[in-house]
């Protein structure tokens, strides 16, 4: 089991997740917070206080350049960091193309990435009981990894579609590619397209 | 969920930058302007004309000084936000895969597939059994429920039949985990 394939097999939203769940709770705190000092859980006294406490308010007066430095530098710290969440969130994912290790005349050769997808999924479309195939190669050009979809006939016996695409299909591209290793994830799916269905 | 969060992720995203620009051009600009008027002899507040540059806060202000948190629109605000970071909450928590894993081929490869795909595979084994009229299946990488539809009464024997079709193609699958099976048979009533 490698984690690199594992990663290959969707775009990861970790980092959306983690951010929508920290501005969550974030928000959740606040709100149950409000709502405890209004039903004078911390006192009858704190729950009669204006919300913008006139003693906060003084304590900001007399701390006046600090409070501002902070502001400023709060406020900077939010616009770069939402411009970047917003711009890593909005990013096409990487297609890397592929370079081949040099022979003995020492020239790098380029497979483009769509060259080497179009190949794999022609490749893939070959196996019997494979209706469709889709490739893209995903990952850093350091890393590249593949993601094949492959959209099963009715019919297809699953088990041996599985071994067949890494036996013809994965083996054969690696050896004609010269790489060693390709991290891979398939993704099955059933041809749409053959009658309908009532199953959900 | 996931479609929920892509969206919603790069919206947020502007929202804070947003936020985090208006902080800055408002405390800047009370910060430079109060610098100003302070050193004609007037103080901030005293200027009715100030209401900020692009948020009118010092409007905001008297009107937060004024209420209370004990207040009903108060609780009513509070009650609010917190509803909304539960939504996000469970938005973040529930937009996680649903993938089901198979077994991996080889070193380097891992092989998924979809809840419907596993769903449709079971429910054509079942359907294909004479006796079963109708089929739903839902499926996740933990648990299949099937329920199939016989016409006339249940013939006996029939739910182990499904049970043994549906059980015989998960064996078959290379699946990474082998989920709970549960099998229900039912009549549609048929002829009496």
């Amino acid at each position: 089991m490698s984690s690199r394939s594992q990663r290959a097999l969707a775009r990861s939203r970790t980092g959306e997740r983690t951010g929508i769940t920290l501005i969550g709770l974030a928000t959740l705190t606040a709100g149950v917070f409000g709502v405890l000092v209004g039903l004078e859980v911390f006192g009858q006294l704190r729950s009669r206080r204006p919300v913008l406490d006139p003693i906060a308010v003084d304590l900001l007066r007399t701390h006046a350049l600090p409070a501002r430095l902070v502001a400023v530098a709060v406020g900077v710290a939010l616009v770069a960091l939402g411009l970047l969440w917003a711009v890593r969130s909005l990013r096409p994912e990487p297609r890397p193309d592929l370079y081949l290790d040099p022979g003995a005349a020492g020239a790098t050769v380029r497979v483009t990435a769509s060259a080497a997808t179009d190949a794999l999924a022609a490749d893939a479309e070959s196996v019997p009981g494979v209706a469709r195939a889709k490739a893209r190669l995903v990952g850093r050009e350091s890393a590249p990894a593949l993601r094949l979809t492959l959209w099963l006939t009715d019919g297809a016996d699953v088990r041996t579609v599985w071994r067949d695409v890494e036996d013809r299909v994965l083996a054969g591209a690696r050896s004609s590619l010269g790489i060693r290793v390709l991290p891979t994830a398939i993704r099955l799916e059933l041809d749409s397209s053959t009658g309908t269905s009532r199953v959900r | 969920m996931r479609v929920l969060l892509r969206v919603l992720a790069p919206l947020l995203g502007l929202g804070l930058a947003a936020a985090g620009a208006l902080l800055v051009i408002e405390v800047t600009a009370a910060w430079l302007l109060g610098a100003e008027i302070s050193a004609g002899g007037t103080s901030i507040v005293a200027d009715p004309g100030q209401q900020g540059v692009l948020v009118p806060w010092r409007a905001w202000r008297s009107g937060l000084e004024a209420l209370t948190w004990r207040s009903l629109l108060m609780l009513a605000v509070c009650a609010a936000v917190a509803l909304l970071g539960l939504l996000l909450v469970v938005l973040a928590g529930g937009a996680r895969r649903r993938d089901i894993r198979l077994e991996d081929p080889a070193e380097n490869v891992s092989v998924t597939t979809s809840p419907r795909v596993l769903a449709r595979l079971v429910g054509q084994r079942v359907r294909a059994q004479d006796q079963v009229a109708s089929a739903s299946v839902t499926a996740s990488a933990r648990a299949v429920k099937v329920v199939a539809v016989c016409r006339g009464e249940v013939p006996e024997g029939l739910p182990a039949g499904v049970g043994a079709g549906a059980g015989a193609l998960l064996e078959e699958l290379p699946l990474a985990r082998r989920p709970r099976l549960a099998v229900s048979v039912r009549s549609d009533g048929g002829p009496r």
